[in-house]
Parts: C-alpha cells; structure tokens; sequence
C-alpha cells in the first residue's frame, strides 16, 4: 500500500471515528450522571439533522445567500432545538423511570426513537426518501498522490476536537462541570452539598443532545445526504463504542469510537474482496473484547467518572 | 369484599375471563372492516378498564393463582375453540400459529431475563438460527421432522454457547452489548454468505410426520380443513411443553436458585450458590425454546432471510416480555397476542402503525412499568399461600 | 323454505330495480363489487416505490370505478410487504386466502417477490408483478399465477454492457448491493461485459443499508478503473455517488442500474447526478401512447408521493387486471387463463405479451443519463450526440 492510500484511509477512518467519538460521549454522559442508557440518542441527531436541513430550506426561501450566515443558523438551530429535546426527554422519559430496573429505561428510550425515526418519515416532507444536505464547506483540495486531502474534512475534524476539548474544559475547569460530576460520583451526598439534582441532570442530557445534534450536522456535511435511519445505526455504533471504552469515562468513549472506526477500516482494506464482511469483523472484534474486559478499555471505577 | 364475587378458589371467574377474551379475540380476527377493528379495540380497552374499576379483576387474579392447573387446561380449549372457528380461514390460522411460537420464543426469554436476570439482546437470531437449521435440514437430510425441531433448539443453545465467556464475564449494560453486538453480526453473516442463500433467504420445506405431509389442505368427515391446522396442532403442544417447563422451573429449587441470582449475585454467590452453572443454565435453556420456536417457525412460513432476524424484531420480543410482566408466563401470552395481532388488524394506519406501537409500549413503560400482568409472589403449587 | 324467500327476496328487489330503472329515477343500477389486491413495500427503505407503485394502482382502479362502463365496481386492498419476505409470504397469504379477491399486482422487492411465488401457486391466485427485476420469479418455476409486466435484469445489462462499451471504457470496477437484486446485477453485467470485452478490475459486495463507502471507494482508486459499475437502488446510490466526491473520483463514469432511475436521485445528488447512467425495462413514459395522460392523471389526483420509475408497470399491471375481469367475470381461474393469453396488447410500458413463463417479454430498453439534472433519454442526450462527454471520453 503507498503512502497516499495510506493517508486516504487513515483520513476516512478520522472521520468516521469523530463521528462515533461525539456520539459515544453523549452515552457516557448519561450514564455518568444517572446510570441510564438512552437509547434514543442515535435518533435525536437525526432529528438535529433535519432540523439543521429544515433551517437551511427555511433561510434559502427567505432569501439568506451567504453561507456563513446559513451554516451558522443551522448550527444554533440544531443545536439549541436537540438540547431542549434532550433535556425534555430526560424531563418526560427519563427521569419518571428512575425507580423502575434499568432496562425499562433502555426500553422506554428505544421505543422514543423509534418515534422519533418514523416521525421525520411520515411528518417530513417526503421524509421517506434520502435528502440532500446542502455543501457549505469550501470544498478546496488538495491531491498527494492517492490522498485528495480536502478542505471542508479538516475543518470538520478540526471542529470536533475543538468540541471534544471544550466539553473536556466544561467538565474540569467550570463549576457546572464540578457539579456533573459531583452527580457522577455520588447522587446523595452531591444532593446534601447543594447540587440541584434534577437541573444538573437535565442540563447533562441537554450538552449531550447537542453533542449528537453537532454530530448531525456533521454528518450531514459530510455525506451531503441524511435520511430517517442515519441515527439507528449511529446510535447502535456509537452505544457499543461507549461499552468498549468503559461507560462513565469519556476519554473511554472516544479511544472507543475511533477504535471502531479502525476496526471497520482495516476490516474493508484486510478483505478487499469481503468488504461486505467488515461489519461482521467489527462486531466480532466487540463481542472478544468484552470477554477479554468485561468493564471495558477503561473500567469505570478506576477512571475519573465524568 | 371484591372476592365475594366468586368466593376463595373458584376456577369461575378465570373461566370467564378466558372465555370472554376468546370470544373477543375471535370477533376481533374474523372482522375486516377497520371502523369497526378501532371500535372494537376501544370497546375492549374500556371494558377492561371498566372491570378493573369495579374490582372484578381481584377474583379472576385469585382464581388464576389458585386453580391454575385447571385454568391451563381451559386455555388450551380456547385456543382450539379459535383455531375450529377458523378452520378454513388460512391468514387467521398462520396468524394464531406465529402467536404460539412467539410465546414459546419469549418463555424462553422469560427464563433468561425473568428468571436468571440475563440479558438478551439478540432473541431474533436465536430464533433465526432454529430456521435456518429447518431450511438446510429439510433440504438436505431425511432426518425426520420432528427430530429436526430438537436439532434447531440445539444448534441455538450451541451458537449461543459461543457468547457465554462474556455474558458470563459481563453484567447489565455491558452484557447487552454482547448480545447487541451479536443480534447485528448475525444479520449482517448471513447478508453477506452466499452458502445460506444470502440476503436473498432459503426455502424451508414443508413439515411432514409419519408421511403426512403439512402443507395440504384436508378434510375430516366433510369439513374441509386448511393445513396450516396441523401446523397450530404441533405449535399448540410444543406451547404447552415450554409453558409447564417453565412453571415447573418457576416453582422448582432451580427457580428458587434463579431468582436469588438476579436479585443479588454477591449475595447469592456467598450463600454457596454456583452462579456460573445457573446462568449457563438459563442462557442455554433459553436459547433451546426460542430456537425449536424458531424451527417450527421456519416451516410454517416456508421461508427464512435474514431481515427477519434482525435486532428491531429481537427488541420486539423484549418488549414482549415488558409488556406482559417479567416472569409471568400469563403476562408473556397476553402481550404476545397484542403485539403480534393489533397491528395486523389495523392495516387502516399501515404506515402509522410502528410509531403507534411506540408510542403504545412507552405509555405501558410509564404508566405501569410492571407490565400489563406484574409477576405475583412466588407460590410453590396453585392455591399455596404463604 | 329458506332460499324460497331468498328468491323472493330477490326477485322482488330485481322487479323494483327494474321499475325504477325503466322510470329513470333510480341510480344506475348497483355493480357488483369486485376485490382486487396489491402489494408493495409501504414503508421502511424503499417504501418511496412502494408508495408510488400503490398510488398507480390505485389510479387504474380509481379511473375504471369512474368509468361508466365498467360493469363492476372495484376495491383495492393494498398491503405492505416491508420488503421483507416473511411479511411478504404472510400478506400473500392474507389476500390469496381471501376468496372474494380475483387478482392482484404484487412486489417491487425481488427477495419478496420470489418468496410468494408458491404462496400464489398454492392459493391459486392470478398475480401480475409490477416491479420486481430477478429472472427467477417467472424463470424458475412455471407457475401459471404468476405473470410479470416489467422485464429482467438480463436484457438490462446487455444493452448497459453494449452501450458502455461502444463510448471506449475498458477498465470497470462494481460495487452491488448483497441483495438478490445487486448480485443478479452483478452476475448479468459480468456476463455481457465479458462478451464486450471489458474487464474488470474488483468486485465489491456491499449491505443495501451501509452509510459509508469511503474504503470501498479508495480502494477503488487505487485499483484505477474508468467506469463504476453499481447495481443497486437509490438509497445508496446516492451515498456512492456523493462519496466518490470527496475522494476525487470525479473522472469516473458512474453506470448504474434501473434502481437508481427514480427523481429521488437527481434530488440526492444535484449537480453531481451529471453524467450518472441508468437503464429501464421499457420505452421513456412521457413518449408511450398513454404516457402523458397517465402523468396527468396521476398528477390531478394530488398524491402525496411522485409515480417513481416502477408505478408506470403498476398502472398497466392493475389495468391489465381490470381489463380481463371486466371481459371474463371475476373468476380466478377465467382470468388466469385469459392472462396467460396476453398478446401484443397495448399499455402505458408498451405492447404486453406473456410467454410461457407469464413473462411479458420486453424488446426496448431505454438507457437514460442525466443532463442538467433531469433524466434523459441516451439517444437524445447531448452526450450522444457528441456535444458533452462522459468523464474520461474520448
């Protein structure tokens, strides 16, 4: 393999782990706080996307040209609109079933997902058929041999560090942060100090929904298309790389979603002709892993929670 | 006292409370019109409803906890008593048929999460598995039909005995993903493996027992029959086998072990008891009903492909179990016959009917987290009381 | 006793009927009612076919019910496969057990289609498939129900082969979806491309839902082919498409299937559709004898959802239905045999004629490009004709 095709694939692969990477983190966020897993994440970035898209639609009907102005609507939009989605859900779903076994809450969530997934099928304009998501990134690039390194997939991965790191400054350096992960260690005596309970959690899921509606938006630019069930798949990828890495720990959730993304990777270029097979290898690779730590790369107890 | 209705130990009001529900589910099966589904349904939810405000449900409760080896029986009768109304009426016959099966399917899930508190993620690939062993079996064996049922429930157990090491190793979400990862590695196997037909399926041939083959129709004194009876017949015994295994499990030591399992496992295991054996036990036991469900639900479909077995039908048999009330056999045969009928009778909100569905599991998860049937205390024999 | 008053009863109200008729005050006399059925997949992934296939259906019966004419009145059961076989076997069963239904225009899913072939053979119901592509529904059995109006993916891809290989590529990479449909495609391509000369240089298998192509696809540029092959429908075909994008494979040509002739493509993809290739069973509907009215016909009934490129089959399939029940009676074995009959009759797809498989056999192909984002016909393109190239054309 030369250096080019090298590069192509180690960049695919960054792109696909950034993804799963935002996506794993808003599972471990949950959990960290209140031990759910909410399985309706994956769905919540679709609905971001479509928000994002709608906005554009929207801003494009009224007249906006400058693309600045549109991506940057989008953006408050999708997010703004998923954070309050989030923190309703947690409001209305989330937090009623805290007494009752955890997987009701697994269940409860999923079954809001698949909701969510049907609504934007029937209630969005002809929500059945895969959309088109406008290019607003300047698409510039730049070819090294086989590696067409382009403009907008630097921006975007430079983007999502940026979020990854602010989230990870939020969480350590902040007094919100501090009472996160108060909640994370220990309900009660985080109660007696003064943590408003309910508020934090609701703010938790808020900054995870719009992590997925960041992924969303992403998503959307970088495939230039969104259907109803992007979020089925990235919820169940994103989900499996939060257990890899170790739920509650959120360097644990990106180690885990970008591991997964190797493993697709290498799984298509190690079977060139069995592609097909890659998300087999994948999968098989999860189920060996949790035999071999069964509390994930970064177990729980050792790692800071949240 | 709500009891006076039909005094301590009556199998009365259980009889009348099966029969009733037999006769609506046989109205229900035999209309068409979908005003008149929606109104039915509605009419059943108030009638329901209305009972349980009256306090009539109380007895029925007691005379199932009571004479409950007498109610089984009457069960049974109901189910024949719909399948002779539709004797000729294939739709309504393979309709009852997958029911069956899906119960069978979800005891067996019922003694995995119910009982051992495993989680199992991937029940649809476990059935998948039981038709796809049928499909190759009736193609390229002679090894008689009913033999073929035990081999699918093996094989299922066998492949399921490839996640024991870390179903074993893992707990609570962490086991979920084992199985989440499983339920989608083996829909994706079988996409792309063109020995087992690939995306494309395989075709299961019909069941034959002693030379009598299943897929003719037939006629018994004049009265013409539709084949899929025979395939109810064989459903409905293999139905009662898993269900008296199941209380037999229930009420045994071994369920009493079971229980104490998934209540607390460190205090299980510090009363001596061998954790690992008991949760080998449950998974594999588990995975041998939802295979030879599976089996027979290959044959009577004729037909296996793996979207059919994907992970969304995998969590349409959990919720099954959640719907009905973890570990209570009666609650798994209620749900069952909701979920698998309803949204085949409302064809009027095709399009609509997995958001309602949705929408209809997560009111139950709120309002009544329990399930429909919660799980009564444990009795050691019908009309035990502690 | 009984059916003595039944006759009264009847010949009574037939007296009465008569009287009102001969007055002219009454209505027209009532027709009886006939069911009639179809399936499709309503929802999940492909259901934008289903949904146009049914509303073309339900056009046919909509515009006879309306005619005067007709002697019965028609009522569609329309049912939802999912694209799934299972539910497929259990619908086909559900109308087939249905005694009062005649006929039915079934499947656009191939992997359902030949799953309920024996469900039909078993019930005996007369069933027209309207979308379904994979020779093995007619050609593997010959069962008498089974009839289909669209052609199958070998006549396809032979012209695709031809045509392709006369503009000068040599090189092709495929990628198909794992489906019957994708490796039917698959196997028929390699066949007449190996005929035209061509070769090709990988062959990649690919799950009908994936998202991502990216190592697909830089594989694929490393291995340098001038033309992508795909066979598969539009959901992924766009992805392909969009992907090829972002890793440069701008001079390649993208040659695809009919599972990509549909306006969700073009809408996919805008300005990148340039150029994509696509074949149909079939002459181009607007130039068919019945074409554009039935376009306007469709339009006039406000669906909710665009014909797409099968509901065309579906309106001649269920006119085809219609037409021999109104000519035989509503009898299934009558209009079996009448169907398997069919010569050289007129639809909206072009002339039907059924062979001895019920396989209307489809003598045009239309090869179709997309030139300033609309499909058009190969042969009127500007591509043709030598004013713009396909990428890499020389």
């Amino acid at each position: 393999m030369d250096f080019g095709l090298f590069a192509q694939h180690t960049m695919n692969g960054l792109m696909l782990g950034m993804m799963y990477a935002l996506v794993a983190v808003g599972f471990t966020l949950f959990f960290g706080v209140l031990d759910v897993i909410k399985f309706s994440h994956g769905d919540v970035l679709t609905v971001g996307a479509f928000t994002a898209l709608a906005t554009f639609v929207g801003l494009k009907s009224m007249g906006v040209a400058s693309t600045t102005v549109e991506l940057l609507a989008m953006l408050i939009a999708a997010i703004g609109a998923m954070a309050v989605l989030g923190a309703v859900i947690a409001k209305a779903f989330v937090l009623p079933l805290r007494a009752a076994p955890a997987l009701n809450t697994l269940l409860i969530t999923l079954m809001l997902g698949t909701v969510l997934r049907e609504a934007v099928r029937l209630f969005y304009p002809d929500g059945a058929n895969p959309k088109p998501f406008p290019r607003l990134l300047p698409a510039e690039s730049v070819s090294i041999g086989n590696f067409n390194l382009r403009l907008d997939n630097t921006i975007m991965l430079a983007a999502g560090v940026l979020v990854i790191v602010g989230l990870q400054l939020m969480l350590n350096r902040t007094k919100l942060g501090l009472a996160i992960r108060a909640v994370a260690q220990d309900e009660e005596t985080a109660k007696t100090m003064g943590v408003n309970f309910s508020a934090i959690v609701l703010i938790t899921f808020a900054i995870g929904s719009a992590l997925a509606a960041f992924a969303g938006l992403m998503n959307g630019l970088y495939y230039n298309e969104i259907n109803f069930g992007i979020g089925l798949y990235l919820g169940v990828v994103g989900f499996s790389a939060a257990i890899i890495g170790g739920l509650g720990s959120i360097y644990g959730a990106i180690l885990g979603g970008f591991m997964f993304a190797a493993l697709q990777t290498i799984g298509a270029v190690a079977l060139p002709f069995a592609s097909a097979y890659k998300d087999v290898f994948a999968f098989a690779v999860v189920i060996v892993l949790m035999a071999w730590r069964p509390t994930g790369l970064i177990p729980e107890k050792l790692s800071e929670r949240v | 006292m709500a009891a006076a209705n039909g005094g301590a130990g009556s199998v009365l009001p259980g009889v009348t409370a099966i029969a009733l529900a037999t006769a609506f589910l046989i109205v229900l099966l035999r209309v068409e019109n979908q005003t008149a589904i929606i109104s039915l349904l509605a009419f059943g939810l108030a009638a329901v409803a209305v009972a349980n405000w009256f306090g009539w449900l109380a007895p029925v409760t007691r005379s199932f906890a009571e004479r409950e080896n007498a109610l089984d029986a009457f069960a049974v009768v109901a189910a024949l008593v719909v399948a002779a109304v539709f004797h000729e009426d294939h739709f309504v016959l393979l309709l009852v048929c997958t029911v069956l099966l899906y119960i069978v399917a979800t005891l067996g899930l019922n003694i995995q999460f119910g009982y051992a508190g495993v989680l199992n993620f991937a029940g649809a690939s476990f059935f998948g598995i039981g038709a796809y062993t049928a499909a190759v079996l009736n193609e390229h064996t002679a090894i008689p039909h009913l033999l073929v049922l035990l081999i699918g429930g093996v094989m299922a157990a066998l492949i399921g005995s490839l996640l024991l090491l870390p179903v074993l190793r893992t707990r609570g979400h962490y086991a979920a993903v084992v199985t989440i990862a499983f339920a989608l590695l083996f829909k994706t196997f079988l996409e792309v493996n063109d020995v087992l037909g690939g995306p494309q399926g395989l075709q299961v041939r019909s069941m034959k027992i002693l030379g009598w083959s299943f897929n003719d129709n037939f006629q018994i004194g004049g009265v013409k029959l539709s084949f899929y009876i025979s395939y109810f017949l064989v459903s409905l015994i293999i139905l009662v086998l898993a269900f008296v295994l199941v209380r037999r499990i229930e009420r045994s030591w071994v369920g009493l072990n079971l229980d104490a399992l998934r209540l607390d496992e460190t205090a299980a295991c510090c009363f001596g008891l061998d954790i690992v054996r008991w949760k080998v036990t449950a998974f594999l036991l588990g995975n041998f009903l939802i295979g030879i469900a599976g089996t027979l639900f290959g044959m009577v479909g004729g037909f296996v492909q793996p979207n059919n077995y994907t992970f969304a039908d995998s969590l349409i048999l959990v919720s099954i179990l959640l719907l009905g009330g973890i570990g209570n056999p009666w609650g798994v045969v209620v749900a069952t016959v909701i979920v698998v009928i309803v949204p085949e009778k409302l064809q009027a909100i095709q399009e609509y009917r997995f958001l309602l569905y949705a929408a209809l599991v997560m009111a139950v998860l709120l309002f009544r987290s329990e399930g429909l049937l919660p799980r009564p205390v444990r009795r050691y024999f019908p009309g035990w009381r502690p | 006793m009984i059916n003595l008053r039944i006759l009264g009863i009847l010949a009574s109200t037939v007296i009465f009927a008569g009287l009102l008729t001969a007055a002219g005050i009454g209505p027209i006399q009532a027709k009886d009612k006939v069911k009639v059925g179809f399936i499709g997949p309503l929802t999940g992934g492909t259901s934008a076919n289903g949904l146009g296939g049914r509303n073309s259906a339900d056009l046919a019966v909509r515009l006879r019910n309306a005619d005067a004419k007709a002697k019965y009145e028609y009522e569609m059961i329309a049912l939802d496969d999912e694209c799934k076989p299972n539910v497929g076997v259990q619908q086909a069963t559900k109308l087939a057990a249905d005694k009062e239904l005649i006929a039915a225009a079934t499947h656009y899913c191939s992997a359902v289609a030949i799953a309920t072939v024996d469900v039909y053979h078993k019930f005996g119901l007369p069933v027209i498939v309207w979308g379904a592509v994979l020779p093995d529904i007619t050609y593997r059995n010959k069962y008498p129900e089974v009839h289909r109006v669209n052609g199958t993916m070998i006549n396809q891809n032979q012209r695709n082969a031809e045509l392709i290989s006369k503009l000068g590529y040599k090189t092709f990479a495929v990628i198909h979806d794992t489906t019957d449909y994708g490796k039917g495609h698959n196997k028929y391509f390699s066949e007449a491309l190996a005929k035209q000369g061509g070769k090709i240089v990988g062959t990649f298998g690919v799950t009908s839902d994936q998202q991502d192509f990216a190592a697909e696809l830089t594989q694929i540029k490393s291995l340098n082919p001038q033309v992508i092959y795909f066979g598969g429908l539009t959901p992924i075909g766009v992805r392909i498409r969009a992907q090829m994008d972002k890793l440069g494979l701008n001079n390649v040509v993208f040659d695809a299937t009919s599972g990509i002739k549909s306006d969700a493509y073009i809408e996919g993809l805008g300005k990148l559709a340039e150029g994509s290739l696509s074949f149909i069973e079939g002459g181009p509907i607007e130039r068919l004898p019945g074409g554009k009215s039935f376009l306007v016909k469709y339009n006039a009934q406000n669906y909710p959802n665009p014909p797409e490129a099968y509901g065309a089959f579906a309106f001649a399939a269920m006119s085809l239905i219609l037409d021999t029940i109104e000519s035989v009676g509503p009898d299934r074995k009558k209009v079996q045999d009448t169907l398997n009959k069919v010569k050289d009759r007129d639809s909206i797809v072009g002339t039907i004629t059924f062979d001895d498989h019920g396989q209307n056999t489809v003598p045009v192909i239309t090869g179709f490009v997309v030139q300033d984002g609309k499909w058009v016909v190969w042969e009127d393109s500007e591509y043709a004709s030598g004013k713009r190239k396909l990428p890499g054309q020389k």
